[in-house]
């Protein structure tokens, strides 16, 4: 479709917005499946917890102090969450993907139940906090501004989350394990404290990306499964077990599903899952694959 | 005792499960002897009714207004239609076809006099040949396709609820005196944004005005419209036109006020868009829409009035559009199941029909089965608990 370049660019921007929430979902996704092999298909009902938790927290436009109390406590309870999915994962953890698979999708179902029981199954939307919900001029359209800070804080996400993994001593275990996990544990590593953490960080990081994308995606019953498989599609394409790979899987994806639709519309739902066939097809583990492929 | 050979524990196991499933087969419903006498005096017996509507999933709140209206007529008649006590069984519709069409067939196995409900499109249209064959009638009280009582339609396959292109196409005469520039469709792809567009498009053309666009952004997948809004503000198009449903319906309106579509190009819509939860869920983004529905709770008559103030008592939220299609479908079978309770006899009495007065109105059923009926154009205004739909006029020509 004709269009103007600066609409393109609008458009642009909008994708990496929406790429900041996919990273935010899948660097958990990568980090749990690179380092310890397990396939926990509940991280989009940590995401849609999270989404409630601001609906609980902000509702229709709180304060950037009662948005600011969500984050936080999305984090300690994503922590918390993530720690006691590492120890239900821990009896099915050698038993291959199927019996993960089952377990961490029966969690999924019953944790979804719950909040439609708390929440209703209406959809749930959450106003920016004051202060951000105005619109900016962006290129000569409106454009939401909180999805400008999304972006700002994506970026502070980002680079946290490299410079733990590449620069401290315990990112460089979780790189070792993913690279080899038996032999972590034969250098005498404790690996239960390993994956514990693995699990809590990637737990926290969904459930506050869930209240930072709840102003943008609401909350509402089925939001799981999507963004699960969207986070998947993410993992797949970026490659396993990496802070890079889970960026660049994000962006590919968030300009997919922003610029993409935009110039291609009538192709629309065919574009995720044709980027990541694609994908599979050239570089099987991914675009920046350090381990083995998913 | 001798050990049994592998073949005949295979043969004895296979039994066991045909006759465990034989067992299982006879429906929730248990048999009883069908009325075949059709008489209407025989008001001893009572009439078993199954309510098809989601009670999980996304449309989880359409299925539970839905009850509620139904419950609501039951209540107000002594839980009594046409004379005969009412037996209900509510199953789960769920949100697919699969499970629509499933729970449905297991009701037909049943001994069941009549089933009222179905939200989803696919799934009426799936059960109808089984409606039709097994001529038990069928109240549809909200899915929307044409064909239902246009090509499939079907003596036994009754509507109280509305068709997606008759909703929109009210709209189109309306639209045209104020979108001088043009224009843009916008609609969720699927049958029924396909089907809304397709009506608001003839009678909008129709009454002079010019189409200048149209998008139709995926289903069900689409949460982000920045890049379909995009392309309505650059056609240069200064109305809308948009058909979206339930979670859908809250992005799509809060990301036009988001991107400042709000205050540049007017957006009309079918109804869906501003009621119930929806409405709520948007919030403030959802201010001035103009929409087109068969009924509005703040509708100023007597009917309706009497009808919001016993239904906020008894379930404490104003009534939707569905609840009052529900209403309407135990209205209809209460008139027709005087004439009789087997199926021919409830279909007579459904022909027999030549209005319904309602809380929406006056209506009758046309040739295909569906209503005839007033659309009105509604407005979102800022009422005294929140946001309603003010009724603005009633709309001519459907």
């Amino acid at each position: 479709m004709p269009g103007s370049l600066d609409t393109h660019l609008v458009t642009a921007v909008d994708g990496v917005a929406f790429g900041v929430l996919l990273f935010t979902i899948a660097l958990g996704l990568s980090l749990v499946f690179g380092v310890m092999d397990i396939l926990n298909l509940a991280h989009g009902a940590l995401y849609l917890g999270g989404a409630y938790l601001a609906v609980s927290f902000v509702g229709d436009g709180g304060s950037i102090g009662a948005f600011a109390l969500a984050c936080l406590v999305a984090v300690v309870v994503g922590a918390l969450a993530g720690g006691g999915l590492a120890a239900v994962t821990r009896p099915v953890a050698a038993r291959g993907h199927l019996d993960q698979a089952l377990l961490t999708l029966g969690i999924a179902f019953v944790v979804s139940d719950l909040y439609s029981e708390v929440h209703g199954n209406d959809v749930e939307s959450v106003e920016p906090p004051a202060g951000l919900d105005g619109g900016v001029t962006l290129l000569g359209s409106q454009y939401p501004g909180y999805r400008l800070f999304v972006i700002a804080v994506g970026a502070v996400l980002a680079l946290g989350a490299w410079y733990a993994v590449e620069r401290t001593k315990a990112g460089a275990l979780v790189r070792a394990a993913v690279a080899d996990a038996p032999m972590v544990r034969a250098l005498g590593v404790n690996t239960t404290v390993l994956v514990t953490g693995v699990f809590a960080v990637g737990a926290a990081l969904v459930v506050l990306g869930g209240v930072l994308g709840a102003p943008i995606l609401s909350a509402s019953p089925g939001l799981d499964t999507r963004v699960l498989i969207l986070g998947l599609v993410v993992v797949v394409i970026g490659g396993l077990g990496s802070v890079p790979g889970a960026v660049v899987g994000a962006l590919v994806i968030g300009q997919v599903e922003a610029l993409g639709v935009e110039l291609l519309p009538t192709w629309a739902p065919f574009l995720t899952f044709g980027a990541m066939a694609l994908v599979l097809l050239l570089r099987p583990a991914g675009i920046l694959a350090s381990g083995r492929a998913a | 005792m001798r050990r049994l050979r592998k073949p005949t524990i295979a043969a004895l196991t296979g039994l066991a499960a045909a006759a465990l499933v034989s067992g299982c087969g006879g429906g929730s419903l248990g048999g009883g002897d069908s009325d075949d006498g059709g008489g209407g005096g025989d008001t001893a017996t009572p009439v078993r009714l199954g309510l098809v509507v989601p009670t999980s999933g996304v449309y989880a709140p359409l299925g539970e207004d839905m009850k509620q209206g139904f419950e609501l007529y039951l209540a107000q008649h002594g839980q009594k239609l046409g004379g005969h006590a009412v037996e209900l069984e509510v199953v789960d519709e769920g949100a697919t076809p699969a499970t629509g069409v499933a729970a449905t067939q297991r009701l037909l196995q049943g001994d069941v006099n009549a089933v009222v409900g179905i939200v989803n499109s696919a799934t009426a249209l799936g059960v109808r040949d089984a409606f039709d064959e097994a001529k038990i009638p069928l109240i549809v009280a909200n899915a929307g396709a044409d064909a239902i009582t246009g090509a499939k339609k079907s003596d036994f396959v009754w509507r109280t609820s509305f068709s997606n292109g008759q909703v929109a196409a009210a709209l189109g005469p309306q639209a045209a005196q104020t979108c001088t520039k043009g224009a843009f469709l916008v609609a969720a792809d699927y049958a029924a944004g396909k089907e809304a567009t397709a009506g608001f498009r003839q009678t909008f053309t129709a009454a002079g005005g010019k189409v200048v666009g149209s998008v139709f952004p995926p289903f069900g997948t689409t949460t982000n419209y920045q890049p379909f809004l995009a392309q309505i503000r650059q056609s240069g198009a200064d109305c809308a036109y948009s058909f979206f449903a339930g979670a859908e319906a809250v992005a799509f309106t809060k990301q036009y006020a988001q991107f400042g579509l709000k205050d540049t190009v007017k957006l009309y819509s079918s109804g869906f868009l501003t009621e119930g939860g929806v409405l709520k869920g948007a919030g403030a983004a959802a201010a001035g829409i103009e929409t087109s529905l068969h009924y509005s709770d703040q509708l100023d008559t007597p009917a309706n009035k009497a009808f919001v103030g016993e239904y906020q008592a008894k379930f404490g939220e104003s009534p939707t559009v569905y609840a009052v299609q529900t209403y309407d479908a135990a209205h209809v079978l209460d008139d027709a199941f005087k004439t009789g309770i087997d199926g021919p006899a409830v279909v007579k009495g459904l022909q027999g029909i030549s209005s319904v007065d309602s809380p929406r109105g006056t209506w009758r059923f046309d040739d295909g089965h569906g209503p005839q009926q007033t659309y009105y154009l509604r407005r979102v205004d800022q009422g005294a608990g929140g946001l309603v739909n003010t009724v603005v006029q009633p709309l001519s020509g459907a």
